[in-house]
């Protein structure tokens, strides 16, 4: 078993290189060939034509587009990302920030997203043929028509303005500091100090956005749990365990969802990638610090570098979520880790 | 008594009207009996099952009657009484033993689980695990244990599966079709293991089977079913020696014989209705189909009366139709020398290499699917192809149909050599060969009509005919494969089983192909349809001198289409020639052990013999 997984996520990572290469490539051209000036965003009111050019030099923005672009790419690979352009800052800081942020609300939504899912499914596939499901599949409607982004807003007005339960601006709340910043996850960081204020206002924090993901992919995984549990509950070895007199609820968790929990297993690889899109919108509706505010104030002042970069790391995401579930699903499935009968 | 039926009837609710799927069922069965229950699928012979088990479908419900077990009342008990049964006092083996374990669970956590129900403490579970699994035969038990069910073949599941259900020394097992998703070997192997089991520990055994032959050989007492309703009861030998009820007799004289002379086969018209056509069955449920019906028959349910104690039969005229016609000796059209060779085979083989893994090293050894075989396949000459599966049978048709490219070896149709594949010799081999294949349910694209149906291949061709020519050569093939015009504008969904596999094989003769590939086109059908299908292929035959190539694991059934045949075994061709030379005198170990391990006709000889193994 951990040797089948270190052989797929050998397979993964060489398989990663050549995405990476065509995902920095593509994402290098498209923002050189829109109308983008960063420099003129960034120069001081006021300044000569001599200024601005000397920027653009220092830049190196004066080159012939595939000479930047072999120059980027031979500092990132000495794991240099240049420098923002709009900040003045490494970018490589400016990501060491906003990454665990990121991680840390994308990992609480995900565990949130995934135990409403199943919980939700199962109770989907418990209530079959009677109201209860008729209620849970309209809410699963409801959840999916509205955009995670609107949910953000009706979370805020709801639960944060109506009903002050949560607080939605931020990772902490202003009147406490963090003694110091150890890892830069802030759940793990108020954890290490042993500082339980600090690890409830983190939470509180993190409640609204992870929530509004976790709506994201939560119906998605009932629904498909929901029908692949009608399936399975109609197998042969289902029906037969039955028939030794197996009580229901048995069946239930140790026949039937493990088998169709796989079907949901790969849905969650697919939808990891789309909660790493969706952090963009939650994290600027609620000012969080992480990779999608960063994202989105770099693009509004065409900070090239800074996009270059956040693009690729969420691509690294994705591709890391990915072979996570791979691995999951080869511990999961025995099909995958053993050779079946001889022929 | 273990197991008492009386007048149990078990009707479906469909719309206002209320249709028996069950009729009026009495039996009984004793410890250490077994009782076989036996007929064609839609009888009702599973749903005895399903109402032991409370299973069954929705609309379903017990009409009137009861089922006891033990003098317990089956019907009226609480669920949670009857829970306590199951898997205790009753055992199941199912039919299809490879999905009737837990994929993703080992067999010990699915045994360990059995045990832990039926009581049996944690601490002598390892040792009561052993020991069933080494008393079904399975000599490795940790192994076994240790396995996951993806790892095990067919027969190994169900032998756990046996051993499963007799861990508790159940008082009563039903085996609903046991081995009918077995090879002929491992159902021999089966049958043995059950019948010991169940003699050894005084069990009772309700045997649920299509098979008669097989039925007479494992039980003691018989019923059969039609549609819905007992028509013959009685002891095993009796029932399967001289059957009384004119279904009986027919279901008997429907399934070709291992041994003795060759008879066309009866077939009855039609198939049985499905349950929906059940309510407009007055009277005798089989009238319609039956060759002695009289006009009361269509009108007056018959009783089930004892013609000798213990034989009841549900048919007033038995003694008329003793004498019915005895069938024309079938003409066993020898293969002809002197006619012309379709189809010539030399050196073919195919070998399948191992997967590569990611660094190029192959992962295990490959598979000699087929190894290099010769056979000549003439005008009107049906060659029947047996074996196991494994032995490489379907690679074969594959092979021949193009599907797959040989390793090595030659295919030469009508004296040319397909050396290569350009659109010349595809075009060859499509309009000399056609393949009909093995499930109509799946090969039929259900959205079209039985026109498009049958005529899908002029569609390919370059010349486009116009609509009536079609419609015309439709009508043809519906004619030539005895299927009725009417059927013409019906989807597949809207025709029985048999009707499918005509279709499928109409659609094969639309080209006019000179060689039809026939992948084990009977094993799903019935016994009557499969005999419609059988004598068709025969009426082909001498109307077209037509080849064919009939693959089958049925050795009865090659014996009764084929004039010569070729055994294979692990991609191996292990004896090959005249079909009647290799039934008299088997040379081969192998092909001896394949015609020991079929149930014989003669219930004298006793069946399964002590060493059913093959392996």
């Amino acid at each position: 078993m951990a040797f089948l997984a270190l052989q797929l996520l050998i397979r993964r990572a060489l398989l990663a290189v050549p995405i990476l290469l065509c995902v920095s490539a593509l994402v290098f051209l498209v923002l050189r060939l829109l109308p983008a000036d960063p420099i003129a965003m960034s120069v001081p009111p006021g300044a000569t034509q001599a200024d601005y050019d000397q920027l653009r030099i220092s830049f190196g923005l004066d080159r012939s587009l595939p000479e930047q672009y072999l120059i980027w790419l031979g500092k990132l690979l000495q794991g240099d990302f240049g420098g923002s352009i709009f900040f003045r800052r490494p970018v490589m800081e400016l990501v060491a920030k906003a990454l665990p942020a990121t991680l840390e609300l994308v990992g609480l939504g995900f565990l949130l997203g995934i135990v409403i899912g199943i919980s939700g499914g199962l109770a989907m596939f418990m209530t079959r043929g009677r109201w209860g499901e008729q209620v849970l599949d309209g809410s699963t409607t409801v959840m999916m028509a509205i955009p995670e982004f609107l949910w953000a807003i009706l979370l805020i007005l709801f639960l944060g303005v109506v009903l002050p339960l949560f607080p939605f601006i931020g990772r902490l709340a202003p009147d406490l500091t963090l003694p110091v910043p150890l890892t830069g996850f802030l759940i793990l960081d108020s954890a290490l100090s042993l500082r339980v204020d600090l690890l409830a206002s983190v939470l509180a924090h993190m409640a609204l956005p992870a929530f509004a993901l976790a709506i994201g992919i939560a119906p998605l995984l009932m629904r498909v749990l929901r029908s692949s549990l009608l399936e399975t509950i109609h197998e042969d070895y289902v029906t037969q365990a039955r028939l030794r007199g197996v009580s229901e609820s048995r069946i239930v968790i140790r026949h039937a969802f493990p088998n169709a929990a796989l079907p949901t297993l790969s849905l969650i690889g697919v939808q990891g990638g789309f909660m790493f899109g969706g952090t963009v919108l939650v994290e600027m509706i609620f000012a969080y610090p992480g990779l999608g505010n960063l994202m989105i104030d770099a693009v509004r002042n065409h900070d090239l570098p800074v996009i270059q970069a956040v693009a690729l790391i969420y691509c690294v995401l994705v591709l890391g979520i990915n072979a996570v579930v791979d691995v999951v699903y080869l511990a999961v499935n025995p099909r995958l880790r053993l050779k079946g009968r001889p022929a | 008594m273990v197991l008492q039926a009386r007048n149990l009837t078990v009707s479906m609710q469909s719309g206002s009207t209320r249709i028996d799927v069950l009729r009026d069922v009495s039996f009984s069965l004793a410890p250490r009996k077994v009782l076989g229950l036996v007929g064609e699928s839609g009888a009702g012979k599973s749903m005895i099952g399903r109402v032991i088990s409370r299973n069954l479908p929705k609309q379903f419900s017990i009409g009137s009657g009861n089922l006891s077990f033990a003098g317990q009342d089956l019907v009226g008990s609480s669920t949670e009484s009857l829970s306590a049964l199951l898997g205790d006092r009753i055992a199941f083996v199912p039919q299809e033993p490879l999905t009737a374990l837990n994929p993703l669970m080992t067999v010990a956590r699915q045994f360990v689980e059995h045990l832990d129900r039926i009581g049996v403490a944690r601490d002598h579970q390892p040792q009561r695990m052993a020991q069933a699994l080494r008393e079904v035969r399975l000599l490795d038990p940790d192994r076994v244990l240790a396995s996951y069910p993806f790892q095990l073949s067919g027969g190994m599941c169900q032998r756990v599966l046996i051993a499963i259900a007799f861990a508790s020394h159940p008082a009563l097992v039903v085996a609903d079709e046991p081995t009918t998703a077995l090879d002929v070997s491992t159902q021999a192997t089966i049958v043995q293991i059950m019948r010991g089991l169940q003699r050894d520990h005084d069990t009772a055994l309700l045997f649920i089977t299509h098979d008669l032959r097989l039925a007479a050989h494992v039980c003691d007492e018989i019923l059969v079913l039609y549609a819905g309703e007992v028509v013959e009861h009685g002891p095993a030998r009796a029932i399967a020696t001289a059957p009384q009820h004119p279904y009986t007799r027919a279901l008997q004289a429907a399934n070709p014989s291992p041994s003795g002379p060759l008879t066309r086969l009866p077939s009855l018209p039609d198939n049985m209705p499905g349950l929906a056509g059940f309510a407009s069955l007055q009277g005798c449920r089989f009238a319609p189909r039956c060759p002695a019906a009289e006009p009361a028959c269509h009108t007056q349910v018959p009783a089930l009366v004892q013609t000798v104690p213990g034989h009841a039969v549900r048919c007033p005229l038995t003694d008329r139709q003793q004498a019915a016609a005895k069938p024309a000796l079938l003409q066993t059209a020898r293969a002809d020398s002197a006619s012309e060779v379709i189809l010539e085979a030399r050196n073919l083989s195919k070998y399948f290499e191992a997967t590569r893994n990611w660094f190029g090293r192959r992962e295990g050894p490959g598979l000699h699917a087929v190894r290099p075989m010769d056979f000549v396949v003439r005008a009107g000459e049906f060659v029947g192809v047996v074996g196991e599966s494994g032995s490489g049978k379907s690679t074969l048709a594959r092979l021949l149909m193009g599907l797959e490219t040989p390793t090595s070896g030659q295919i030469s149709l009508d004296g040319t050599l397909l050396d290569a594949d350009t659109a010349e010799t595809r075009r060859l081999r499509l309009d000399t060969l056609q393949m009909v294949f093995q499930d109509p349910q799946s090969a039929l694209n259900p959205r079209r009509s039985v026109e498009e149906l049958v005529t899908q291949v002029m569609e390919s061709r370059m010349t486009r005919l116009p609509p009536e020519e079609r419609r015309q050569r439709a009508k043809d093939l519906l004619n030539e494969t005895g299927l009725s015009p009417e059927l013409i504008d019906r989807y597949p969904s809207q025709l029985s089983g048999g009707q499918k596999q005509r279709v499928n094989i109409a659609r094969a003769l639309c080209v006019t192909p000179r060689l039809l590939i026939a992948d084990e086109i009977v094993s799903g059908l019935d016994v009557s349809v499969q005999a419609q299908i059988l004598n068709l292929l025969l009426d082909l035959k001498a109307q077209r001198e037509i080849g064919l190539v009939f693959i089958s694991h049925d050795l009865s059934v090659v014996r009764y289409l084929c004039a010569s045949m070729i055994v294979m075994r692990h991609g191996k061709v292990v004896e090959q020639g005249p079909t009647e030379q290799i039934f008299a005198d088997p040379q081969h170990a192998y092909t001896k052990a394949l015609f020991a391990a079929a149930p014989p006709a003669d219930l004298d000889h006793p069946w399964p013999p002590e060493q059913a193994s093959l392996s």
